[in-house]
């Protein structure tokens, strides 16, 4: 009965359990070792184990022999490479059962399938292999240290060494690595602190190695009684970091020192960061701003930000590349100019992830290039005026010395007398034409070499009212009516000898054109704006067609209506020394009810 | 040699029409001569010499810078005038002026033979005269 119990027992045992006599025949099983070894319900009862299985190891039937002959219970680990399956761990547990002490009845052997334990545990092993993570432990207590395989590997030691403390501690760096571990690892055997940290070592072989240090403690009794931890080469991983450290630094260096801002837009996420440099040359303070969208807005010329914002759409879609400027105003109102390049990181899909850029203020380029375009403008304006000059000269003289050769030519062989004397009076008006024509140009050339220093305040009604004086006589002649609404005190910056001649030529081309149909009205007022003092020099006189001729009215020789006095010269240096005090005029008119001229001078401002 | 009646001188110095009609009429080029001073005047008195059935000019000597209307606005409004009326006149330009940007202007007007240096001379009248009458 009690022996059925227990057969009963042993059947619905939940492992693979075998008993076996001294013959190693079996006498007993559960299901389980049935199902998992035979797979087929019929009872083995009575055949021999080797019989049943045949993939036991030579280890498996000696220790199942030493058993018998009065063992204790053993392990056996056995690793079945089975073709075509996945390699498989067992572990037997053998283990003697007998009727009467003293000998040895047979064995209970116990079947486990430890292949998944097995594989993970080599997995560990593998993977700490391959991280190259090896582990260790001081024994304070029976003062040892042992090493497992990979930190020797680390160390560059062979496997046969044995350290001690003191020989570990010296494979670190002499200096501060070395100072560090043996700080660490005396506060840990003093205080149980605990380390992780990267220090180099010198190898067996003598190489220099980065190394992550793990370091704990085990305390019994408010003593350290043991350390362990692990031992990492990071060397690769640290030598890459530090590479980049000391490159992210340099680069921090430079962006710095040039006052590059480099920013970095996730478009994923869609967030924007900005590194400091990037605040700085906004003139922003980070604080300020809960995100950088909002400060870049806050900040960019309202006209640029809707064209830069199209670049980058376009720039994220990948038809162009990220390479613009903009401007900024400051929050004291200058405005500074903003060079924008970004690179558009992509994934393998092609789709926009991630964009980096740098941003730079060439305000300084931009001036000069605007101040080199402005001295090119100038140049070519007067090297064309310079150009227009050379021509208008050559056709001016031309025109009067080829009427002297040809009127002298007639007069050569001309004999009657009557026509000579018509000739002779030729020759005396196209040789005093002559003359004025060089006269006119030495005026013109006076103008261009004037030197701006000669420059000062002058009282501009003053100088009007000289004019006016000067002009009296013909002034009355046409019953002019002269209305001059000039501040007695007003000054502008002027060279007072031109003053005088441009006031002049405005005052006589008033006398010259005024309308015979009624008397004339000279009207003079002056108002200062900015830079500027403005002077409106109007009369109600014959006009010019400016549509016609609005493009050469200050052109040199250059008459628009007949006039025996009309020389075409007067306007001509007038806008020439005008510009030559840095001023400029402009004019309105209107056929036959008057003539307007704006003259821009130099502003002094109190 | 032929006659050439039908002439134009368009120039606001009195000098150079002296002289140019001088020379026209040592060339034998006749004295029955039009002269205007400036573009305007020239235009307003071809455009009577029209309307009261008269041929325009055979050959109009212009010259550029004149007060009023110079050279340039005349030709401009010279073209204006139905073509067929124009078919037997030509113009030369006669100007002090050595500009390179005159002397290519002048392309856009196909009416304009040829350009002549001032001073004019017999020379040039002769050669003229040829051109027309060949």
């Amino acid at each position: 009965m009690e022996s059925l119990v227990i057969s009963s027992f042993i059947k619905d045992y939940p492992a693979s359990v075998v008993i076996v006599n001294s013959e190693m025949q079996i006498i007993d099983h559960s299901k389980l070792w049935l199902k998992e070894l035979q797979n087929t319900n019929q009872s083995s009862i009575g055949l021999p184990l080797y019989e049943l299985i045949n993939y036991t190891s030579e280890e498996f039937s000696k220790c199942c022999e030493e058993c018998l002959q009065g063992g204790e219970i053993t392990k056996v680990i056995q690793k079945l490479n089975n073709p075509g399956v996945n390699t498989q761990w067992l572990e037997w547990t053998i283990s003697p059962w007998k009727e009467y002490p003293g000998k040895n009845n047979g064995l209970i052997i116990v079947k486990n399938d430890i292949t998944e334990t097995k594989r993970k545990e080599e997995l560990l092993l593998k993977a700490k292999s391959i991280a190259r993570i090896g582990g260790w432990e001081v024994d304070l207590v029976a003062n040892t240290v042992h090493w497992t395989q990979v930190t020797k590997e680390i160390h560059e030691v062979p496997m046969d060494y044995i350290p001690n403390l003191e020989e570990g501690i010296n494979f670190y760096k002499e200096g501060a690595d070395r100072n560090k571990i043996t700080n660490l690892v005396s506060d840990a055997i003093k205080d149980g602190v605990p380390w992780d940290t990267e220090l180099r070592i010198i190898t067996g072989k003598g190489k220099e190695l980065w190394v992550r240090a793990k370091g704990e403690v085990e305390i019994i009794n408010n003593k350290v009684v043991r350390l362990y931890g692990t031992f990492q080469d990071i060397d690769e991983k640290k030598r890459v970091e530090l590479k980049y450290e000391e490159v992210s630094d340099r680069l921090l260096i430079a962006t710095k020192v040039a006052s590059i801002g480099i920013w970095d837009y996730n478009i994923v996420e869609n967030t924007l960061v900005w590194d400091d440099n990037m605040y700085a040359l906004y003139a922003l303070k980070k604080e300020d701003f809960s995100g950088v969208v909002e400060a870049w807005e806050s900040t960019v010329h309202p006209e640029d930000i809707k064209p830069t914002q199209e670049i980058l759409e376009l720039a994220i879609k990948g038809e162009i590349e990220f390479n613009t400027e903009f401007r900024v105003v400051w929050p004291n109102g200058e405005v500074r100019y903003i060079k924008a390049i970004a690179h558009v990181i992509r994934d393998s899909k092609g789709e926009a992830i991630k964009m980096i850029g740098a941003n730079w203020d060439f305000s300084k380029d931009k001036m000069a290039e605007k101040k080199l375009k402005n001295l090119l403008d100038i140049t070519s304006e007067q090297n064309n005026s310079l150009m227009n000059f050379a021509h208008i000269v050559s056709h001016n003289l031309r025109s009067h010395s080829s009427n002297l050769s040809m009127l002298t030519g007639f007069f050569v062989e001309e004999k009657d007398n009557d026509e000579k004397d018509r000739l002779t009076k030729m020759l005396c008006e196209a040789s005093e034409s002559l003359e004025e024509t060089v006269q006119h140009l030495t005026e013109v050339v006076q103008v261009k070499t004037d030197a701006i220093d000669k420059m000062r305040p002058v009282n501009l009604y003053k100088s009007i009212k000289g004019v006016e004086k000067n002009l009296v006589v013909l002034l009355k002649e046409k019953n002019t009516i002269c209305k001059i609404d000039v501040g007695k005190n007003l000054q502008i910056n002027a060279i007072p000898a031109y003053i005088d001649s441009i006031l002049l030529n405005l005052f006589t081309n008033s006398l010259k054109y005024s309308s015979p149909e009624r008397s004339l009205a000279i009207k003079i007022s002056a108002e200062s704006i900015g830079q500027y003092t403005i002077v409106t020099f109007s009369d109600n006189g014959l006009g010019i067609d400016l549509k016609r001729h609005g493009d050469k009215i200050f052109g040199m020789y250059k008459t628009f209506h007949k006039h025996e006095d009309a020389k075409g010269i007067g306007l001509f240096i007038t806008k020439n020394q005008i510009e030559s005090m840095n001023g400029k005029i402009e004019v309105d008119s209107q056929v036959d009810k008057g003539t307007e001229f704006q003259l821009f001078f130099e502003a002094i401002n109190d | 040699m032929k006659k050439l009646n039908d002439v134009c001188v368009i120039d606001d110095d009195h000098i150079f029409i002296y002289g140019i009609k001088r020379l026209m009429k040592e060339a034998n080029f006749g004295d029955d001569i039009l002269v205007y001073e400036n573009g305007k005047e020239a235009l307003n008195g071809l455009r009577l010499h029209s309307e009261t059935g008269k041929k325009l000019p055979s050959i109009i000597f212009l010259d550029l810078n004149m007060p009023i209307m110079n050279g340039w606005e005349f030709l401009e409004d010279l073209c204006k005038i139905n073509a067929s009326e124009l078919d037997d006149t030509v113009v030369y330009i006669i100007s002090s002026s050595v500009d390179p940007r005159d002397l290519v202007r002048i392309k856009d007007y196909p009416i304009v033979k040829d350009y002549i240096l001032k001073p004019v001379t017999a020379n040039d009248l002769e050669v003229i005269q040829k051109e027309k009458v060949a």
